[in-house]
């Protein structure tokens, strides 16, 4: 802490700052950018991925790493369709169980994904990749590649209603991050992923479960994929095996370019929404003022590497690897 | 003087009778050099049957399946005989599990493919070639690169030309727009052939309508969700200046209606191509106001089975004129007036093709 001595504040505000920068930058480029209506559509693309996001920085925070969660959206979508449409395909008849049983579902996958990293004692890195290909692989075979259509005008209320210019799905999202932050800050679950993150010898030795603490944390995570497929599927009326394309690279480029160290501890689901934000900013903004297509991906690279940069401490930490 | 004619005019004949025999000869040397090992084994019993592609989550790539497995079926055999080689994306791991099947089958193998990207064609044709085996491509090949130039050994190529079918939903767009007003295109993957014949489509049509201004063109990869996002970026970037979409495929085409829905846009006149049965639906229901049907179920179907009947020897590759070894696929462009008829025909209930009619709805030789 030598030298300037505001560093600490400037570093916990930083990836705000750059999410400031970022859409002065755009507006500067193009004024179109800072209007209402495309906040919301900034929203709108975001709020799947800031679920899905949500819910890997629970694992992040314990020192571990989640690469299951586009198996996982899939195979939510793809469950929640087929049991929606069984249960008579409306919001209004039974067709609501469908919600809770891909929460459910979204949990089983977590526990799935904690057991076979605990009990078999495979990294998460290794042990979510494979079982995210396991997802991809259900999915496909549950809808043997068909793309199932939700056409129930209750369910896509949640992007055709709008209250004060956004959709419903961004204050259900909003909802279920206040409900991440809850369970973060005031649960014992969520101070206990941050112990396992900051030191998982201590931890241990002050004699807290690590093993069920990692377990719950990977069901948790789980159960946020699932919101996020729900979510997925509300806004292109599609459930597929390809509903989960993408939220990988999204998902964890959101995380780390909010300022959760991917060395666990430190952070949470505020920078999260941050990190969701810049990602989401970066996308829209891109196209909004004209980059050329082949362009974008690497700008979007460029981008998130000086987004890291910014945003995160990284002077605290002796190793990178 | 009439027998020095005599003479010179039957020297000339043996003289010519020697080129042509000597010609010959070496030609059949130099063949059966080229291709002793083939011929030794030029028809295989029971080969593994085989179609490489990218992977079964594209509607388009799992109708191109089918078409395979419904041909295995036709042998007698069940479905999971047809062995699937998914390179997801990669031309690396295309041609090594080429070359894998290849080694475990000892070259008896009937191979339908498509290469994932042009250059990658050859080496895949060659691997083939150089183990006896027999491959029929589809889709990505270089110009340079002909089934004939392999002997039978590489049997056809089958592509389809996107241009004028992709012209003529652009002209029903254009129509549509009232000859007037602004379009945005969303294609495929930037450098994927398709992607870049339906965009030429659009701005072929887009001559003959000087008040139509082309707003942007971006890829949007051929994935709903992406489409979904560029077209609500565009929305923002233009806003009511947009009064069409042209978009290079259907799975395109449906995030972009919900990126309209979204914002309450209901009417916005849209074109799509490849006619999966959604998109006839929407089709029919106006709310897409023209698609193109490839037949990809019979473009599988039919590449598994020329692989097959050339290696079992059912005919022979050489000895087909050059059209029937490389050719166009069929197009059918679906409009509203007639979307419902051809779902019912093509659609409901997929048609029961004859595989050995090799030739039958194909659309002509590829030009180049």
């Amino acid at each position: 802490m030598t030298g300037f001595p505001n560093r600490e504040v400037l570093l916990r505000w930083a990836p705000l700052i750059v999410l400031l920068i970022l859409m002065l930058f755009f507006t500067a480029l193009e004024p179109r950018f800072f209007s209402v209506r495309n906040f919301a559509r900034i929203a709108i693309s975001a709020a799947p991925a800031l679920m899905v996001a949500v819910g890997v920085t629970f694992i992040i925070l314990m020192g571990s790493i989640d690469l299951s969660m586009e198996g996982a959206v899939s195979v939510c979508a793809v469950s929640f369709a087929f049991v929606f449409l069984w249960l008579g395909g409306s919001l209004g008849g039974w067709g609501w169980l469908a919600l809770p049983l891909t929460l459910v579902a979204g949990a089983v996958l977590g526990l799935v994904n904690g057991l076979v990293h605990v009990r078999l004692r495979i990294p998460s890195f290794m042990a979510s990749l494979a079982l995210g290909f396991v997802g991809t692989g259900l999915a496909m075979l549950m809808t043997g590649g068909d793309r199932i259509r939700i056409e129930d005008p209750a369910f896509r209320a949640l992007l055709t209603t709008r209250w004060l210019d956004f959709p419903v799905m961004i204050y259900v999202a909003g909802l279920f991050l206040l409900l991440g932050w809850f369970i973060q800050s005031r649960t014992t679950l969520g101070r206990n992923l941050y112990a396992v993150g900051g030191g998982e010898d201590l931890a241990h030795g002050s004699g807290l479960n690590v093993a069920r603490v990692r377990i719950m944390g990977f069901m948790l995570a789980g159960v946020f994929y699932a919101v996020g497929a729900l979510m997925a599927v509300a806004r292109i009326g599609i459930a597929e095996t390809a509903t989960g394309n993408g939220f990988m690279f999204t998902s964890i480029t959101a995380v780390v370019v909010g300022g959760t160290a991917l060395w666990g501890g430190t952070g949470g689901v505020w920078n999260t929404l941050v990190g969701v934000l810049i990602v989401s900013v970066i996308g829209n903004g891109m196209v909004v003022i004209g980059l050329p297509g082949y362009l974008q991906d690497g700008i979007l690279g460029l981008l998130v590497i000086i987004a890291v940069v910014l945003s995160t401490d990284r002077r605290s930490v002796s190793i990178v690897k | 003087m009439s027998f020095i004619k005599d003479y010179i005019a039957r020297e000339t004949l043996n003289r010519r009778n020697f080129l042509f025999a000597s010609a010959a000869g070496l030609g059949g040397v130099a063949a059966g050099g080229l291709f002793g090992p083939g011929m030794a084994r030029a028809a295989l019993t029971d080969p593994t049957i085989a179609w490489g592609y990218r992977n079964r989550t594209n509607p388009y790539w799992n109708e191109i399946v089918s078409g395979g497995e419904s041909f295995v079926q036709s042998l007698g055999l069940p479905r999971d005989a047809l062995t699937h080689l998914i390179n997801e994306g990669s031309s690396e791991k295309s041609l090594s599990d080429v070359k894998a099947l290849l080694a475990k089958t000892g070259g008896n193998l009937a191979l339908a493919i498509d290469a994932n990207d042009a250059p990658n064609c050859r080496p895949v044709v060659e691997a083939v070639a150089e183990a006896g085996a027999y491959v029929a491509t589809i889709w990505n090949k270089t110009d340079d690169l002909h089934p004939w130039d392999f002997g039978d050994n590489y049997v056809s190529h089958m592509s389809w030309s996107d241009v004028k079918p992709a012209e003529d939903t652009a002209r029903i767009l254009l129509d549509a727009m009232g000859g007037k007003g602004g379009v945005v295109h969303l294609g495929g993957i930037a450098s994927n052939s398709p992607a870049i014949q339906r965009r030429q489509g659009l701005e072929n049509a887009l001559k003959d309508y000087p008040d139509v201004e082309l707003l942007a063109a971006e890829p949007a990869d051929w994935d709903t969700q992406k489409a979904n996002q560029v077209m609500s970026a565009f929305l923002t970037r233009f806003g009511d200046e947009i009064t069409g979409v042209h978009c290079a495929n259907d799975t395109i085409a449906y995030g972009v209606l919900e990126a309209l829905r979204a914002e309450g846009i209901e009417d916005m006149p849209i074109v799509s191509y490849d006619g999966n049965p959604q998109a006839v639906q929407l089709v029919a229901e106006k709310k897409i106001l023209a698609t193109v049907f490839t037949n990809p179920y019979w473009g599988g179907g039919i590449s598994a089975a020329l692989a097959y009947y050339a290696a079992t020897g059912a005919f022979k590759p050489s000895e087909e004129p050059n059209e029937h070894r490389e050719f166009y696929g069929p197009t059918i462009l679906v409009t509203p007036e007639d979307a419902l008829e051809f779902k019912a025909t093509y659609l409901d209930s997929a048609p029961d093709y004859d595989w050995t009619d090799y030739w039958g709805p194909s659309n002509g030789p590829i030009r180049y």
